[in-house]
């Protein structure tokens, strides 16, 4: 089996070239679509108040020709990308833009998103930066008023047991998710890490129950795979902020490598933690979104000791992915302009060669013109740890 | 190196106010006084800038280490270059926020000599005992700039502390929310007086504590009336000055010092009004600083702006006050809650005004109020490409108003019930470049903007003048 | 027979061509050719008849630098960043660190022992580049190869602070309109380069011997300043352009030496010395 042949990668490279054709589809038969920004936003709530999450992605080969109209270029070049092509209409099927305060570039820019698309609804949720028991609390307080607000504007009062079964819905996405991952560790994978982006950011522009149903079926296929469609090749991570297409991990395997796990938001870092079962549902999702999404726009108390525990403490779930995925090495991508990241590279790295891992960071601009001019140093650095 | 550096430093900046040039020594002795502080064993404390808890750290007497302000005199004195360089060099994207840059230049360099970089400006920065981190809504920067720091002090702790206030919503009223930022603001308050009696190993008093916020209120409430004189015609002080009056603001809040300083502003003010003193001889133009953090290296370019009859008798950078009796506080005696109530109230303090507009936006009816109360000509607004927190979202607010300022003649109701034709056209500049990097500026360019600008304010007031 | 090894190092303004055996038998400088469409084989016709050998002799080619993609007529395509490190060493054994200063792009390696373990570069800009001093040298109407002489005559190198090269172009004209000697323009340009090349190399851990290469170390004035700003004195290989192409030459013959030695077949493409043609 290949992938030209297989009828449900055909289905994933059309949602993933014609992204949002589901939700296009679904706005048409009536529903709602509740377009949003970044893994900080809990789609249990949007999919609990019976709408349909929708997550805003760029474009690497579109050039940015009408964003910047309203939007300075200073501003995070993904966000910029996403502002252009919700001003251009590619995503004219949404009713809303629901905006977390993910990092200044999403914060500070709400303003100039909900007046220039001009939605009937739009919505922000303010996340904190700590994670503590009035934090906690804060943010649940915070996902109440949210959970209220779209009820308001969806006519519904959103019950517990609205909550909960979505939650189970998602928790099973994840399992799904984490099957998937899991047919990377074999050497080589069963799955390229071209295919697996494609999955992945198709998964956030789906009802949670058509990606449940997608991610079944690729995982039926896939695991019925005799033998693997890619070479034994060095075993590489990425770790970063946020890659919704191809083309980055693309370029990697090209160039010689397999991208077998990575560090980013549609990735691990938002695949993979479940929300708890069993208590209170915004509670659970607080300490999901707040907690268990490793972001750095979130602060983690210093753990009493040294400096090395304190990295192994924030930095420690990169560590295991690599140790668990036997990565010969990791590629740590960030944005321009990206101040959570950035002020971090310098702590990842040292946290990175602590484990004997090397490490090539690489700082890009989101477009495909940048991406393919980091070939060479893709190229070096595989030729370094081989 | 350091000669070099030297003679690129300018000649001090004239400024319109006396009140304003005493800023430069009030500086000074920040920094030399947090050295001295140092070798006394007081507690020295890195912070950020409106902070909302100024008094807290007065009343357990820890000494701030304003690190923006560190940056920003590094920047003013033409000598960050190197320390962003060290930065660039530990890794750190030189597009990220160069206050951070600098200060992690100057800090990871430091700590490899055990002592201050060579020739360090003002002689340098002290090493913190602890440093308190700031997770607002907004600057991430404030966020992350300390845990990157620890990478060279990992002895030293932090704090940091949530400060959030709710972002304007239509469908959402502060009332809403406030109890619950409240009461997370309030717990973060006092988590922060905690780990301060741990660090100090004092006790805070809850009395001084009150007193200092008492004299925190009277001193916004002071500013706000000192800053308001402003609107006379000519206006007696620019943002030029104002850039050096922010000193006692946002570094010594809570402090006799301050509210001193602006008895004296506030009566230089009045007496400048009343001799008809202005900033410029023959005021032309009455400018609106929208939105930015100057140019700390080209402050210079106020005093050319000047030069041109320009004068900026408002702006909504570093305001970071507005009158405390009209922020809707309510009845406590608990300074800790004051604190929060102030906070909330100040972020909050232009969105009960945009629900009376629909379609408008809290900064956005700011910027109106300021055109109308200080008969505003033209609005500009400096991009500094290291910073998200403050430019973004200028450009859109620019569009906001072009929709009210309109370059076409609109009627207006007059006072005496009569309909008259009115040109409201309102020019607008962007400078670019940024806060301290000085490798991004470009006089010969940004005078050039300048110079245009001017020509359109001219050729707006010769239309206006036509049509009366 | 005795094996030939030849190296191609097609750089974005220049190509080299080494051919060795034991030692380098010929090398050969040319320019890369108009744009789109890139001489390389003349080139490499070149060196071929400076050797005296038909290109079949060659056992095996390696191709290097930004064009080393679809060349037609190579074995192996290397990064130039492995292609440096092991051509500096074979020059410079003790070598550590190799700093790289093209037309185009700029590099810091690291090396041990000849591998490279670690490696910055600039492309992106022109400000860190050969480029930024071609501007420059013809704002001022002067020639790109007086400028390190120029440099060193001067006792009070200019300030010049913006980074970008537009910017400083702009302001290069201005400061020569304010009457700065023209040396101490020249110097002032040298450093502000020097300094953006040595705070991208510190981001490695320099240490020595630190070897310059490529089109930049040609300039005295360039590999003086560079020398201040890193703290490090400076080693400049006799012929700074064709290390990468050594340095290629050389991983071909390793890879032709090992093969031989656990007697495994050569893996070789069919070649064809053709113009090659790069988008």
């Amino acid at each position: 089996m290949n992938e030209q042949n297989s009828t449900v990668m055909s289905k994933v490279e059309r949602y993933y070239e014609d992204y949002g054709i589901r939700a296009r589809e679904l706005k048409k038969e009536g529903k709602t679509v509740i377009a949003y920004l970044c893994s900080l936003v809990p789609t249990e709530i949007i999919t609990a108040a019976g709408l349909v999450p929708f997550r805003i992605r760029g474009n690497v080969n579109e050039p940015i020709t009408k964003g910047d109209t309203n939007l300075e270029t200073i501003a995070c070049p993904f966000i910029r990308s996403c502002f252009d092509l919700s001003v251009k209409g590619w995503y004219d099927f949404c009713d809303s833009i629901v905006i977390p305060h993910g990092c200044d570039s999403m914060t500070r820019t709400y303003s100039t998103w909900r007046y220039t698309l001009g939605l009937p609804y739009s919505h922000f949720i303010n996340v904190p930066h700590t994670v503590s028991g009035p934090s906690m609390e804060f943010f649940t307080q915070e996902l109440n008023t949210f959970t209220k607000s779209l009820g308001r504007f969806a006519h519904k009062e959103i019950a517990d047991s609205d909550l909960t079964e979505a939650i189970h819905l998602y928790n099973e996405n994840r399992d799904k998710a984490k099957a998937l991952y899991d047919l990377r560790k074999s050497d080589p994978p069963l799955i390229s890490g071209t295919e697996m982006s494609k999955i992945l950011t198709v998964g956030m522009s789906l009802p949670v129950t058509e990606a449940n149903e997608l991610f079944a079926e690729v995982l039926e296929e896939l695991t019925q795979r005799k033998e693997a469609p890619i070479h034994k090749a060095p075993r590489i991570m990425v770790d970063g902020a946020c890659i919704d297409n191809i083309n980055f991990v693309k370029l990697i395997e090209d160039s010689g490598a397999n991208v077998v796990v990575d560090s980013l938001c549609i990735g691990t870092r938002d695949y993979l933690p479940h929300t708890d079962v069993g208590g209170d549902p915004l509670d659970a999702l607080a300490r999901r979104y707040l907690d268990k999404i490793n972001c750095p726009r979130t602060y983690r108390e210093k753990v009493e000791g040294t400096y090395e525990k304190d990295l192994a403490a924030r930095f420690g779930d990169i560590g295991s992915l690599g140790k668990e995925f036997k990565v010969d090495g990791v590629i740590l991508y960030v944005y321009k302009y990206c101040d959570p990241f950035g002020f971090e590279v310098p702590a990842r790295k040292a946290y990175l060669d602590s484990l004997n891992m090397p490490v090539l960071y690489l700082e890009d601009e989101y477009s495909a013109g940048t991406i393919g001019r980091l070939r060479t140093r893709i190229q070096a650095f595989l030729e370094v740890i081989e | 190196m350091a000669e070099e550096q030297k003679k690129q430093e300018r000649k001090k900046r004239r400024t319109a106010t006396e009140a304003a040039s005493s800023i430069g020594p009030m500086v000074k002795e920040f920094i030399t006084g947090t050295i001295r502080a140092k070798a006394e064993g007081k507690k020295l404390a890195y912070t950020f800038i409106v902070c909302c808890y100024d008094e807290i750290l007065g009343a357990m007497d820890v000494v701030p280490v304003w690190t923006e302000n560190f940056a920003g005199v590094c920047g003013a004195k033409r000598d960050a270059e190197r320390f962003l360089e060290r930065a660039e060099s530990q890794s750190f994207s030189r597009s990220l926020c160069t206050y951070a840059l600098c200060g992690l230049g100057f800090d990871q360099w430091r700590e490899e000599l055990g002592e201050m970089p060579p020739d360090a400006p003002w002689g340098g920065q002290a090493r913190p005992d602890f440093m308190l981190s700031s997770g607002q809504i907004l600057c991430d920067p404030r966020n992350k700039w300390y845990q990157a720091a620890q990478q060279y002090m990992p002895d030293v702790p932090i704090y940091d502390v949530g400060l959030p206030y709710p972002l304007y919503e239509d469908d959402i009223e502060v009332a809403d929310v406030q109890d619950y930022y409240i009461k997370y603001i309030v717990a973060e308050l006092r988590g922060l007086v905690k780990f301060l009696e741990e660090q100090t190993g004092k006790k805070m008093d809850y009395d001084r504590l009150g007193e200092l916020v008492d004299l925190g209120e009277r001193t916004w409430n002071l500013i706000w009336e000192t800053y308001d004189l402003r609107r006379a015609v000519p206006t007696p002080m620019g943002t030029g000055d104002a850039m050096n009056t922010m000193v006692p603001m946002v570094f010594m809040m809570g402090t006799q010092e301050a509210y001193d300083f602006f008895v004296k502003l506030n009566k230089e003010l009045k007496d400048k009004i009343a001799k008809k003193e202005g900033v410029v001889e023959d005021e032309k133009y009455r400018l609106l600083w929208g939105g930015g953090l100057p140019s700390w290296f080209a402050l210079t370019d106020f005093n050319y702006f000047n030069s041109k009859g320009a004068v900026f008798p408002v702006e909504t950078t570093y305001r970071m006050i507005e009158p405390i009796y009209r922020l809707n506080m309510p009845d406590t005696n608990d300074p800790i809650e004051r604190l929060a109530w102030r906070w909330l109230g100040y972020w909050t303090y232009w969105y009960d005004k945009a629900k009376k507009r629909p379609g408008s936006e809290p900064d956005v009816e700011r910027l109106i109020q300021y055109i109308e109360d200080y008969q505003i000509d033209g609005v500009v607004m400096h991009e500094a490409f290291s910073c998200r927190t403050w430019h973004l979202g200028l450009i859109w607010q620019l569009n906001q108003l072009r929709k009210i300022y309109k370059p076409i003649p609109v009627l207006i109701l007059g006072k005496d019930g009569k309909k008259r034709e009115e040109k409201r056209e309102l020019p607008s500049l962007i400078l670019e470049s940024d806060i301290i990097d000085i490798s991004t500026y470009s006089e010969v360019d940004t005078r050039n903007r300048i110079d245009a600008f001017i020509e359109t304010l001219e050729q707006v007031r010769k239309n206006k003048a036509d049509l009366r | 027979m005795s094996d030939y090894f030849a190296g191609i190092d097609i750089g974005s303004t220049m190509t080299k061509v080494v051919i060795m055996n034991d030692g380098i038998i010929s090398s050969i400088i040319g320019p890369t050719g108009p744009e789109q469409r890139r001489l390389a084989n003349k080139v490499m016709e070149n060196a071929l008849n400076q050797a005296g050998l038909p290109f079949e002799a060659i056992t095996y080619l390696v191709a290097t630098g930004y064009g080393r993609i679809n060349v037609p007529f190579a074995d192996k395509q290397v990064t130039e960043i492995s292609c440096h490190a092991k051509g500096v060493a074979h020059f410079f054994p003790e070598c550590k660190t190799i700093i790289d200063i093209g037309g185009q792009d700029s590099k810091g390696i690291t090396i041990d022992h000849g591998r490279p373990t670690d490696f910055v570069m600039n492309d992106k800009c022109a400000a860190g580049t050969g480029r930024f001093l071609e501007v420059i040298a013809e704002a001022l109407g002067i020639t790109i190869q007086d400028l390190g002489g120029m440099a060193l005559k001067s006792n009070q190198p200019a300030q010049i602070s913006n980074i970008c090269t537009v910017f400083a172009e702009q302001e290069v004209v201005a400061r020569l309109a304010e009457g700065v000697p023209l040396n101490d323009l020249v110097a002032g340009i040298l450093e502000s380069l020097a300094s953006r090349i040595s705070r991208m190399v510190n981001r490695l851990k320099v240490a020595n011997e630190v070897v310059i290469t490529g089109g930049g170390a040609k300039n005295a004035g360039l590999v003086k300043a560079l020398s201040d700003k890193l703290g490090y004195a400076t080693l400049v290989p006799p012929e700074p352009l064709i290390t990468g192409a050594v340095g290629a030459a050389l991983l071909g013959k390793d890879i032709v030496q090992k093969a031989k030695k656990n007697s495994l077949p050569l893996e070789r493409k069919k070649r064809s010395l053709e113009e090659i043609e790069i988008l």
